[in-house]
């Protein structure tokens, strides 16, 4: 493992140098539709067109910052992030070129860089019974037979109000993510029976309640 | 005078603490989770029964801290205690629903609490 870092580090050192000074040749010449992000050029937070993406493998050496060369202003969707279903396509830039020329992959110890990932929890999801042994499941919502899709479905969209969380005395933490899990919120919840009112009712529905 | 409001005070305070319940209080490092989990992989959370409303056994949702369910029949000995080992749990399962005709229906004249088709399954945590 430590030789595989080795290894890595010192490809890319190569692949550092290499780049830089294909930078260096690269700015006398360019080829139609390739150009390089100067003052003329106005650098903002919207993504620019897919034109300049031919430089993008230097903006790792040469300091040249390209327009699809962040991940962290978009979504992981949109940027292509490790374990996205798109990056193995290689639609964009930065990612698709570091991996063809580091064999692809985002392990550690590898080239291929590892993109900055987000939450982006569900907004519900269901609950299901488990096991090997069933002939049936269930869901914990509109158990036991899911509703047809043309019916619609039942969403509780705030967590700390789900049901199953009224069932027991207990103290639950949520973590809510917006802004494309760029910002978190954390919420805490006590659920709780007041214990005197709750002596009361155990009381009578336990000892003074006539069964009947 | 002052002792003795204190005195009072704590022992209020006792009083709380004791009624303050909590889940993990008999068993902090879940051990009974694991035990749960592992027992309820090969059985299954349903009877032979299917509910009458849904025409699938039916899981009735109880507490996570639930441990035991009983169940009820004709004659003395029939009245068993069952840990509930099932736990609602995030993965989707297969299969759903079953087919017709693979569950029993509930007999006219039932005689025991299984045959109404609804079991507990614990909820999640």
């Amino acid at each position: 493992m430590k030789k595989n870092l080795a290894n890595g580090f010192a490809l890319l050192a190569a692949m550092t140098a290499i780049a830089a000074g294909g930078n260096r040749s690269l700015a006398q010449d360019l080829a139609p539709g390739e150009y390089i992000v100067g003052p003329e050029r106005v650098i903002s937070d919207s993504v620019v067109g897919g034109s300049g993406n031919v430089h993008s493998g230097q903006s790792t050496g040469g300091g040249i910052v390209n327009s699809d060369s962040y991940v962290g202003d978009m979504s992981c969707g949109e940027a292509g992030c490790a374990g996205d279903a798109t990056s193995g396509a290689g639609g964009s830039g930065l990612r698709s070129r570091l991996s063809g020329l580091g064999g692809g992959g985002s392990r550690v110890g590898d080239v291929g860089n590892i993109e900055r990932g987000y939450g982006q929890p569900d907004l519900f999801y269901n609950y299901y019974t488990g096991g090997m042994a069933n002939r049936a499941n269930a869901q914990m919502y509109l158990s036991p037979v899911p509703v047809p899709p043309n019916v619609g479905h039942t969403f509780f969209t705030y967590q700390p109000f789900y049901p199953e969380e009224m069932l027991y005395w207990h103290k639950n933490k949520f973590h809510n993510y917006y802004d494309n899990g760029r910002g978190m919120n954390r919420t805490r919840a006590t659920y709780f029976a007041p214990p005197v009112r709750q002596a009361a009712s155990n009381l009578y529905w336990n000892k003074l309640r006539l069964p009947r | 005078m002052i002792r003795r409001i204190a005195f009072a005070l704590l022992f209020a305070a006792g009083l709380v603490a004791g009624a303050c319940e909590t889940a993990s209080a008999a068993d902090p490092y879940a051990v009974t989770q694991v035990w749960q989990h592992n027992y309820s992989q090969n059985r299954p959370w349903h009877g032979n029964y299917y509910n009458q409303n849904y025409g699938q056994p039916t899981a009735l949702v109880v507490p996570p801290t639930a441990h035991m369910r009983q169940t009820l029949s004709w004659g003395v000995s029939q009245n068993l205690m069952y840990p509930i080992h099932h736990q609602f749990g995030r993965s989707a399962s297969y299969p759903g629903a079953a087919a017709r005709g693979s569950f029993n229906h509930t007999p006219a004249w039932p005689s025991h609490t299984d045959q109404f088709g609804t079991y507990y399954v614990r909820g999640p945590w």
